[in-house]
């Protein structure tokens, strides 16, 4: 039989089927000999267990319908469509949790065409909102003044009940709204600034047949778009604040939004 | 459907598990999944037919994981993901994490990125060391003293939080 001295190493390489065969004896004696060693094995082997415990549910749960697209979609996939914004996306999870408006979020289904539509959304928003923020005098065409006129409009446009998030309980003011061009057809944009002139856009288009959602910038230290694409609407908040300060206002905007929407 | 994406579709779901213990929020750890699923679409050509699905995507993810990981690095972030009690909190909580499933999901996101991937390829994917090693791109021996530091740490921080409890209840 094979002899030789064992140490901690060999409690990990038992514990992972590493161990050959031919010194499992051998090494169950040298355990059984040192109760320190005995005490070590024993709460790895119970850690193991727990870790496996916490995750297992993760393998019941249905794929999401994104990733099962992202698969299937018979769209050329780009490999520039590959951008990491999972990172990013923590900052916005929060958000969707409260979307549970059941006509928006129930019925997505099957294999959309995967074409990207929600980086085009944000590129689109980040687009609007670099030319626009910056415009001082001309940023917007109707001002937040006429707000009956501003959300009439809009909505009449882009073909969506519209109501303009009140966000002053994140320190935003309503500036006003323009009308935009959005793929082949129309968006809203809704312009905010804050006590220290910080602006933020919310970008509303009615095209969308993904549903999807997260963040995302164009380059880096530039605007960051938080966006959500649904059945029949897509939405991004622009601006350049902190992530998680970004993330409250795209919040509070989503919710207000949604809220509208079913109005 | 053609049979490599067939393939790919059943590995979602380790994927899906590998992808949560390595990030711990949901919609995160399914972001970086589909980052994953679409770079292996685009390299699809690149997967030798005979080899393991299974091994292939897990490289890809991993390399993902940790490029990202070095950029967070870099920029200075302590934090790559804001593990606030509120945001952990508003997860979505359709399996009620017992206590013990929390805590030791906490501990291991307080260990290093790489400890954390190896000894998760390792325990709870069931990989061999030669396995992981490939996968994760490192010769044998650093994987297994990865794997032994990365078990001490999650018990070390068990301990210290089974001691914080004990504290508390003293205290009252």
């Amino acid at each position: 039989m094979t002899r030789r001295d064992f140490s901690e190493r060999d409690i990990h390489m038992a514990l992972d089927g590493e161990l050959p065969g031919e010194e499992r004896v051998a090494y169950d004696s040298w355990l059984e000999a040192s109760p320190e060693m005995k005490a070590k094995s024993v709460r790895y082997i119970a850690d193991r267990a727990a870790l496996r415990a916490a995750f297992a549910g993760v393998m019941d749960e249905p794929v999401p319908a994104r990733l099962r697209q992202t698969v299937l979609g018979e769209a050329t996939v780009r490999a520039a469509a590959w951008r990491s914004r999972w990172w990013l996306s923590a900052a916005a999870a929060v958000v969707l949790v409260a979307g549970g408006l059941a006509g928006y979020v129930a019925g997505i289904d099957g294999i959309g065409r995967g074409d990207s539509a929600d980086d085009q959304l944000a590129e689109q928003a980040i687009a609007a909102h670099v030319i626009y923020a910056a415009e001082k005098r001309h940023a917007v065409e109707v001002p937040a003044s006429d707000m009956e006129h501003l959300q009439t409009w809009l909505s009449n446009r882009v073909g969506l009940k519209l109501v303009a998030p009140d966000l002053m309980a994140e320190g935003f003011q309503l500036v006003g709204g323009r009308l935009l061009p959005a793929g082949h057809g129309k968006a809203a944009m809704l312009l905010y600034e804050d006590a220290k002139g910080e602006r933020i856009s919310l970008f509303v288009t009615a095209e969308s047949a993904d549903k999807a959602k997260g963040t995302y910038m164009a380059e880096q230290g530039g605007p960051e778009a938080v966006y959500w694409l649904d059945k029949g609407y897509g939405c991004a908040v622009v601006g350049s604040l902190p992530r998680e300060r970004l993330a409250a206002v795209a919040k509070s905007a989503y919710g207000q939004l949604l809220a509208g929407l079913a109005s | 459907m053609n049979e490599k994406k067939a393939a790919i579709l059943g590995e979602i779901p380790r994927l899906r598990r590998y992808a949560r213990s390595l990030l711990r929020d949901r919609d995160s750890a399914d972001d970086l999944v589909q980052d994953c699923l679409e770079r292996a679409l685009v390299r699809l050509d690149n997967w030798q037919t005979g080899e393991s699905p299974r091994r292939w995507l897990f490289t890809i993810m991993h390399h993902l994981f940790i490029d990202q990981m070095r950029k967070v690095n870099r920029r200075g972030e302590a934090q790559m993901l804001p593990l606030e009690a509120g945001e952990a909190q508003a997860a979505p909580a359709e399996q009620v994490e017992s206590i013990a499933s929390r805590e030791i999901v906490d501990a291991l996101q307080a260990i290093s990125p790489d400890r954390r991937a190896a000894l998760v390829m390792v325990a709870i994917e069931g990989f061999s060391y030669a396995e992981a090693a490939n996968i994760l791109g490192v010769p044998a021996g650093t994987l297994m003293s990865r794997i032994a530091r990365g078990r001490e740490e999650l018990r070390g921080l068990l301990d210290d939080s089974a001691r914080r409890r004990s504290i508390r209840v003293v205290e009252k």
